[in-house]
């Protein structure tokens, strides 16, 4: 890594810490905290501070140790985590958060005024001054150099590793179960690991096995005897058994000959093993592993008898491993596993992720392509052309499944972040708040995560500003003077649900409409339900404070967060219940790059509809049509009248057709509750498709979605139908475009 | 062969990044055989099946500081004479006395240049 690879890398560490800094105030926040959490809220900041000396940042260094010495000094007990301490920390984790982000960019003029957050900690850290350490006599160690490369004379090996006497002979039983077949392993590829450990000699003892014409499914009979030569020490050994732990009887013991000690350690071993033998000491391998691989003259190994059903289960002749001149960065990290580490995890740069996408979505395409030509082939159904075909349309499925769970993270440090919304929020409107949050585990893909933070922070300030009561208030009401935000994720039949729900007086309903009215956006004395009284708050121009606050009024309403939000193919809802709060539900879906699909046919276009809006389909001699004024029509639908909209006359493909016999009729959900109707010529394929984003490639078209390519090569554009039908009063657009043949 | 072409490190550090600046600094000193560990039980567990040197090793990690790493090495008879080196954040007295009487070979505090750990590794080892 270079210094600056290094830097970047400091940056996104200090991410992690600054997430388990923030969880950890939380934790010391609750009633049932753990002493360890003061530890890791400690050592957070601890690091952040390293390693940010290490690259010259000052301030943030400065910072870092006038809040590290007020934790350490929570640590020893001097100072307990009191409301208004715990409220200092929280301030503190933000403002060390503001210095990291400001170092990251560079931009030293924006540095946050932190003068009267460093004398408050300065209060709390007392006068623990760095100690002077002069008079301390601690004098440098001298290794003894003769011991260099002996560090224990029992398994000593001059020069370690560079002998190949070092190579350790093992005996190793290993006696499958069922379970280790039926997991999908193979003694084979064991061996073969085995194998890039050292010279390996495989014996198969088939005198287990049944004879063919007497044998019943049962416990398998198949056991091995290998005799490794190898300078790797148990634990790598080990390491190539450890997913078949359990499921093998598994005996590892130094052969007579070979080099061991006696205080090595005790390995956890898999079942059958014999701890007690198993222990070896190889000073040999605190080599280069290099060395340890190149020195083998690895004989092949003896190809063992196959298993009864004639299948050669014995592995190739051993090769030796080459591995040329890893960087000592890459040696083994995998000889001694810690227990509960976490999960391995790579960071991968994000477009690596996308151009995968991509590619699957590509792969998707083609795949669709060669169903349709296999398709015109008109081959009998049992053709395995017909098999291959599915296979490899589960295949591409999977695929597609597992790359879209890369790019899916949890929503957790989103909601971290609105923790210092809702602070600064309750800050500065003078309330009493609380963030709870639920399912913060919830996976969603990483874009819709970056654009959603904007609405969220939104409608949380919205939640605090406008929708809780000041405490005087919630007193009157006799509710706790401090009010609750809730903020909670899940996964809801494929999409993904976040609620932001507080605990005060609901919506003042006839206000909204006093403010509506006022603004002219509902007539006077229309007839309104309680549920369209509450979505007026999502028109644009809205905006319930009379005076602009400065802190969720900023020329933004609600009407903003919810366009970003249907920009990503999410939909919001509001409910509210009076004195008891007010719940906005999101629901989004969980991937921007497919979409499960209905493909329709309009005046000869193909278009695609998302399913999740289609609620039915209806032949129009079905129902009930009522004419509507000039020239529109409703239909009644489950005691509901439905407006009637002819999808390729709103799309300037056609006119409106005089019959509508022989045609479709789609039901679908609108975003504000309401269902319209949709007039297609045929339903042809429901499937999933590639989104192509038309924004990107073309321009933003009223009414249409996005665009995706089709099996045939044809692009097929992706129909918005709230916009298709809400701009009910609009003349129809002129430039549409009209589906392109690919 | 030379003393750094022989010298087999263990670089001990929860930190990535600090991990990565030891190891730059090692790299830059000429030091070949450095393998890194991200915990102290790792480090403890790898190093009796496998002893180096020299053991560079964080003070402040969780699930087990760099003096209980060290008191683990000093205990067992294999790894008791392996070389210590550790860094720390503060030069606390207590933590510097309590790794004294563990037979800590010498420490270094954080930030550090390159150069004072070469110092401080030669120290230990002898001229690199």
């Amino acid at each position: 890594m270079s210094g600056n690879d290094l830097r970047e890398a400091f940056f996104q560490e200090c991410e992690d810490l600054l997430e388990a800094l923030q969880e950890g105030l939380q934790q010391i926040d609750s009633p049932e905290h753990d002493p360890e959490t003061v530890h890791a809220v400690f050592r957070a900041v601890h690091s952040i501070k390293g390693g940010a000396g290490a690259f010259g940042l000052d301030a943030l260094v400065q910072f870092a140790h006038r809040f590290e010495t007020v934790l350490d000094r929570l640590r020893e007990g001097e100072i307990s985590a009191d409301g208004p301490t715990i409220k200092l920390f929280y301030r503190a984790g933000d403002h060390l958060s503001d210095l990291v982000a400001m170092a990251r960019s560079g931009d030293d003029a924006a540095e946050p005024d932190g003068a009267e957050l460093l004398g408050a900690l300065d209060e709390l850290a007392g006068d623990a001054e760095d100690e002077d350490l002069s008079d301390l006599s601690f004098q440098p160690m001298t290794l003894d150099l003769d011991m260099i490369g002996a560090p224990d004379p029992d398994a000593a090996c001059e020069k370690a590793g560079q002998s190949a006497s070092g190579a350790a002979r093992w005996l190793i039983d290993f006696t499958p179960t069922a379970a280790l077949y039926a997991s999908g392993n193979d003694p084979a590829l064991l061996f073969r690991s085995l194998a890039q450990l050292g010279a390996l000699t495989v014996h198969a003892d088939t005198s287990g096995v049944a004879p063919l014409e007497t044998a019943e499914p049962g416990p398998p009979g198949l056991r091995w005897q290998l005799e490794l030569e190898t300078d790797a020490a148990l634990p790598d050994i080990l390491a190539v058994f450890e997913f078949v732990e359990g499921m093998c009887g598994l005996e590892i013991t130094p052969a007579a000959d070979s080099l061991y000690g006696e205080d090595g350690p005790k390995p956890a071993l898999p079942d059958n093993a014999a701890p007690g033998e198993a222990t070896a000491i190889d000073a040999a391998s605190a080599s280069d592993p290099t060395a340890a691989a190149n020195d083998e003259t690895s004989p092949p190994a003896d190809a063992g008898a196959g298993g009864p059903d004639g299948h050669d289960s014995a592995p190739p002749p051993a090769t030796p491993a080459n591995v040329p001149g890893s960087p000592p960065m890459n040696g083994p990290t995998n000889g001694g596993k810690a227990t509960g580490a976490p999960q391995p995890t790579i960071r991968v740069n994000l477009d690596r992720v996308d151009r995968l996408i991509n590619l699957v979505g590509e792969l998707v395409i083609k795949e669709a392509m060669l169903a349709q030509s296999i398709a015109q082939l008109e081959l009998p159904n049992d053709s395995s052309l017909h098999a291959g075909l599915d296979g490899l349309k589960q295949l591409a499925g999977d695929i597609q499944e597992g790359v879209m769970a890369i790019r899916a993270q949890p929503v957790k440090p989103m909601f971290q972040r609105m923790f210092r919304i809702v602070r600064e929020a309750a800050a500065a409107t003078g309330k009493q708040v609380r963030l709870d949050v639920q399912g913060e585990h919830t996976e969603v893909d990483k874009t819709v995560i970056e654009r959603l933070v904007d609405p969220l922070t939104h409608m949380i300030r919205n939640a605090v500003d406008h929708g809780l009561e000041t405490p005087e208030e919630r007193l009157g009401a006799g509710k706790p003077a401090e009010g609750r935000v809730m903020l909670s994720a899940a996964h809801r039949s494929g999409r993904v649900m976040i609620e932001i729900s507080d605990d005060g007086g609901g919506v003042d309903r006839e206000r909204v409409r006093a403010i509506a009215e006022r603004k002219g956006l509902v007539t006077p004395g229309a007839d309104l339900t309680a549920t369209e009284i509450d979505n007026l708050l999502f028109l644009p121009g809205f905006s319930s404070k009379d005076q602009v606050s400065n802190l969720s009024g900023r020329g933004v309403g609600l009407d903003v967060a919810r366009s970003e939000i249907e920009a990503l193919g999410g939909r919001v809802l509001i409910t509210s219940r009076a004195g008891a709060g007010t719940t906005f539900s999101i629901s989004l879906p969980l991937t921007l790059a497919v979409l499960e699909g209905m493909v329709v046919e309009v005046a000869g276009q193909t278009l695609v509809l998302p399913i999740s809006v289609i609620q039915e389909t209806l032949q129009p001699s079905s129902v009930a049509i009522h004419p509507l004024g000039r020239d529109s029509h409703v239909l009644a639908n489950r005691g509901d009248l439905v407006p009637l909209v002819d999808l390729g006359a709103r799309l300037g493909y056609r006119s409106e057709p005089p019959v509508l016999d022989d045609r479709v009729l789609l039901i679908v959900q609108l975003d504000n509750g309401r269902r319209g109707a949709l007039v297609v010529d045929r339903i042809h394929d429901q499937r999933q498709v590639v989104i192509k984003s038309l924004e990107r490639n073309y321009g933003q078209v009223k009414g249409v979605a996005a665009a995706t390519i089709l099996g045939d090569g044809r692009i097929a554009l992706i129909i918005d139908p709230d916009e298709v039908i809400g701009a009910g009063a609009e003349p129809p657009p002129g430039d549409m475009p009209a589906a392109a043949t690919g | 062969m030379s003393l750094k072409d022989q010298l087999h490190v263990l670089v001990v550090d929860d930190m990535a990044v600090s991990r990565g600046l030891i190891v730059q600094a090692l790299e830059w000193m000429g030091i070949r055989n450095i393998e890194v560990c991200n915990d102290a039980r790792e480090a403890s567990t790898r190093l009796s099946a496998r002893p180096v040197h020299l053991v560079i090793s964080d003070y402040n990690m969780p699930g087990g500081s760099g003096l209980d790493l060290l008191h683990t090495l000093r205990a067992n008879k294999v790894t008791q004479r392996i070389g210590f080196i550790l860094i720390t954040g503060k030069a606390d007295r207590a933590v510097i006395e309590r790794g004294q009487k563990l037979g800590m070979n010498n420490y270094i505090t954080k930030p550090f240049a390159p150069e004072a750990l070469k110092t401080c590794i030669e120290r230990v080892v002898g001229r690199l």
